[in-house]
């Protein structure tokens, strides 16, 4: 590399937005990367006995939990997304929003609940056996298996393609469609042949995120009994204390992600679909008739199944539990659960914007590096935990020195012992959710406006804040209620991060859930759906006022 | 160039640093009022840390009423205790934690030999709980127990058609016996007093027994078999006392009902005794308050706090002076299994391999 070269590269790569997003994906990437680095040891011999008996069941089941999800969560996404985008009919405007709302009922509660509701005690048994004398031989609503598996994670867990694809037909130029009607093709050839390439960043970028979440997932796939990689992942840490095979089985998880990545990259090469000729909001058709009650059917049964239903169940039962269950704390408690999530929320965004705004102008490295910065949301928390802990742990000691010249005392566990790992966690195992709904931004608008208004003279970062920064406004707030939801859930980081007396509504969850105490979990499980319910509907007010 | 244009995108970029530092810092200090492990010079004598996997109300009544009777303030993270063993062993000499707590003699053993805790030396404590209750070097100390017994129906089983764990295994139950799935620790430590009292050709037998004679395959909780057997499902269950006590006092009647219509059987009571999941307490290796820590134990043993988790908890109590509340009153006494706890961690990892293999999911 010559001197000019090098003068060149500092002129023209090295600016403000590149430094903030490396040094932002080198504390991401830090702990992943403790957890990677496990691949390199030497394996001991659970893993020879890890790998011989148990690996072919758990990546087959694995297999078939994420191809079946993913399938499953696409379709309704896809399909709802478009049937609210497209047409009119009887309370879709409800429906809009509405059908968000599974995401706020995190997936094990939600697990709990059906079984629950499913149970010899449960409601249906119960009415049957009580008021008509009949007993239903209970093997037949047995939900713990990889198809009652497959029903709660579709259920809960397709709003995420439906924001991103919603979102993004909504704003699309609306020209494509309408041209194809008006050349007479039918609904459902629009859909296959116009809607669903056009979207497909879109969906894709929801997918994913919904892989991400059943291959991390060990709350339903435990509860029920299916033997996956992340139940694996326990096993080998709690049930064999063997820390360094679960930490290797995570680093092998992580790399067949990254697989994916490029696999995707590689199906996807040479088309971009930002088309973003003056865009104008597509106007929904009318529905009558039969097609009108059959959108509103398809749309009710998922919102029933997937929200009313599981929360119209947990009002009774905290109804049941409220007197010996409800205290004060619970107001505490709600505080620390939005403070941290909000906190945690702007800071993954901030990152998300720079991080993917240099990697769309810069080369493959830097999308590698993106992409690497997301990795966290595959892997189980606990996991990414123990990389946190033990960077921290490590960074602590190195500042000791400087903790006891700045006469903080002579404890040498500051940070981790204070909420900024607990945050930092969090960043690392979200940075997805903010990444790919910014990311799904800025590829829609493509790289025209902002290419103007560089040659046109503005900097990089004037250009951001004058051009880029209000396109992708409606991105940012998907983002935000994605991001902000997922934290208020989030079980297994803030267990193992938190300081000393800190709760969160979703540790409280997890006190009674643990030992079966499932009437007594339902108080606090309503507070995280109602934080996440509210998250929803003022995140809808603001979008209004941005689509106008 | 531009000298400004050459600099503001530094500038920018500062400001978002400190911005970032400022979010930071700013959570750092917010957070300093409930740490008071960041100020141990003054607050010293006052309090003490404690890691615990255990996540009862009634603990922390107990820890609320410590701290009304002493003044030393209890401070907790709640977590599992594999993870907290982690936690402990990454942080080291730097650790605030002055307690472990959680619940069975394996994880207990496991803490044990990973080097985390360190002796308690205290004769209120010794005088409190047995010495089969405590780690032979006092690094834990039992705080209550479980026993995890033969549930039957009261309609289709005589009691005295029960005797041992190993009579489950007969012919006669073929269809019949319930029990959660192995990845449950209850039933790895179950499994792994077997290895220890009978031998591990005899406790792989009593799994091939069990699974041969199971109603169904291992699904949900310990709940979920009392309800299997009042479904008629199956007629008997493994499951832990304290599950029982749970179901009997449920808000909702039909898991009331369902409680009540199963017995309480403790088995192997002419032989080697009902095996006990223990909680226990272990002083830190690290402790940098070891007298308040060991304070905290006391009264945990004493017979105050002891009476207040058994009512509260439905678990057996480890100090003897202790009442019984009246629901474990109704279930009678009982002979306990008689073998040192550190072995229950020791046979561990045969036991998951004799699951495994014995294909008990």
């Amino acid at each position: 590399m010559g001197i000019h070269q090098v003068k060149r590269f500092f002129q023209k790569d090295f600016n403000s937005w590149w430094i903030i997003s490396m040094v932002g994906a080198a504390v991401i990437l830090l702990p992943i990367l403790f957890v990677f680095l496990s691949l390199f040891q030497e394996p001991n011999q659970n893993w020879f006995q890890i790998r011989q008996y148990l690996l072919k069941t758990y990546v087959a089941n694995t297999i078939i939990l994420v191809l079946l999800t993913g399938i499953f969560t696409a379709f309704l996404g896809v399909t709802l997304a478009w049937l609210t985008a497209a047409y009119d009919f009887p309370l879709k405007r409800f429906f809009r929003w509405g059908l968000l709302l599974p995401l706020a009922i995190p997936p094990y509660i939600a697990a709990y609940t059906y079984r629950t509701m499913f149970s010899y005690t449960g409601v249906i048994q119960s009415t049957f056996r009580n008021h008509f004398d009949y007993q239903i031989n209970p093997e037949l609503l047995s939900i713990s298996s990889l198809r009652g598996a497959i029903f709660i994670f579709t259920l809960f867990l397709f709003p995420y393609v439906y924001i991103m694809t919603r979102a993004f037909l909504v704003s699309q130029s609306s020209s494509f469609f309408e041209n194809a009607r008006l050349l007479g093709r039918k609904p459902l050839a629009i859909f296959v042949r116009v809607v669903l390439p056009l979207s497909r960043p879109a969906i894709v970028a929801g997918a994913v995120l919904v892989v991400y979440e059943v291959l991390s997932d060990y709350g339903v796939t435990s509860y029920f009994g299916i033997h996956t990689i992340s139940t694996a992942i326990f096993q080998t840490w709690f049930g064999m204390y063997d820390i360094d095979s679960a930490m290797r089985l995570a680093a092998w998880l992580m790399v067949i992600i990254v697989g994916l990545f490029f696999l995707e990259r590689l199906l996807r090469q040479g088309r971009r679909y930002n088309v973003n000729n003056k865009s104008r909001p597509l106007m929904p058709m009318k529905l009558k008739g039969v097609k009108a009650v059959a959108a509103f059917m398809y749309c009710g049964i998922v919102f029933l199944l997937g929200f009313l239903i599981p929360l119209i169940q947990l009002i009774a039962w905290a109804k049941l539990t409220f007197h010996k269950v409800w205290n004060e704390s619970f107001f505490t408690l709600f505080f620390q659960t939005v403070y941290v999530a909000a906190i945690s929320t702007v800071l993954i965004l901030i990152l998300a914007v720079v991080v993917a705004n240099v990697s769309r102008n810069h080369s493959m490295g830097s999308f590698v590096l993106a992409k690497l910065t997301t990795t966290g949301y595959s892997i189980p928390g606990a996991i990414i935990a123990i990389g946190v802990l033990a960077v921290f742990i490590t960074l602590d000691k190195w500042l000791a020195p400087f903790y006891s010249y700045m006469g903080w005392g002579d404890a040498p566990l500051i940070l981790s012992l204070s909420l900024v790992m607990l945050i930092v966690g969090y960043a690392i195992r979200f940075m997805a959710t903010g990444f790919n709904a910014v990311e799904v931004g800025f590829e829609k608008i493509g790289t025209k406006y902002s290419e103007a208004s560089r040659v046109l003279g503005l900097g990089m970062t004037k250009t951001f804040f004058k051009v880029d920064l209000p396109l992708i406004k409606g991105a940012l707030i998907s983002g935000f209620i994605l991001t902000f939801v997922e934290i208020c859930k989030e079980l297994p980081l803030a267990l193992l991060l938190r300081p000393f007396n800190f709760d969160t509504l979703a540790t409280k969850t997890f006190q009674y859930a643990k030992d079966e105490m499932i009437y007594e979990a339902s108080i606090s499980s309503l507070m995280i759906i109602g934080i996440s319910v509210l998250a929803v509907v003022v995140f809808q007010v603001i979008d209004k006022k941005v689509e106008r | 160039m531009n000298l400004s244009k050459l600099i503001k995108p530094f500038l920018a970029s500062a400001l978002l640093t400190v911005g970032l530092a400022g979010c930071g810092a700013a959570t750092d200090n917010s957070s300093e009022g409930q740490k008071p492990a960041e100020q141990p010079k003054k607050a010293e004598n006052q309090m003490v840390n404690v890691y615990t996997a255990r996540h009862y109300e009634a603990d922390e009544e107990v820890y609320k009423k410590f701290t009304e009777e002493t003044g030393i303030k209890v401070n907790v993270v709640k977590g599992e205790a594999e993870e907290l063993i982690e936690r402990l062993k990454r942080e080291g000499e730097s650790t605030q934690a002055d307690l472990f707590i959680t619940v069975d003699g394996g994880v207990l053993a496991n803490a044990k030999n990973n080097d985390i805790l360190q002796p308690v030396k205290s004769d209120v404590i010794n005088k409190n709980v047995p010495a089969n209750l405590r780690d032979k070097d006092n690094n834990w100390i039992g705080m209550s127990t479980r026993a995890r017994v033969i549930v039957y129906s009261k309609d289709r089983v005589n009691p005295n058609e029960l005797s041992t764990y190993e009579a489950l295994t007969d012919e006669k139950w073929k269809g019949k016996v319930l029990a959660r799935s192995s990845t449950s620790l209850y039933n790895q430590s179950l499994l792994a007093s077997f290895i220890e009292l009978n031998g591990e050709e005899k406790a792989e037998q009593w799994a091939q027994g069990i699974v041969n004679n199971f109603a169904r395959q291992p699904d949900g909780g310990d709940r979920d078999q009392a309800k299997a057997i009042a479904a008629g499902t199956g007629d008997v269950a493994i499951m832990n006392t304290y599950y029982v006590g749970l179901l009997v006092n449920s808000e909702d009647p039909e898991e009331k009902k369902v409680g009540e219509s199963i017995g309480v059987f403790f088995p192997n009571q002419e032989t080697n005794g009902t095996h006990v999941n223990i909680s226990g307490i272990g002083l830190t290796k690290h402790s940098k308050n070891p007298e308040n820590a060991t304070k905290l134990i006391e009264y945990m043993t004493g017979v105050d706090a002891q009476e207040f988790l058994s009512a509260h908890n439905y678990e057996f109590a480890v100090n003897p002076e202790a009442k019984k509340p009246e629901i474990l009153q109704s279930w009678g006494d009982f002979k306990m299994q008689e073998l040192n706890f550190d072995t229950l961690g020791k046979h561990n990892h045969k036991a998951i391999e004799i699951f495994n293999k014995t294909e008990w999911k």
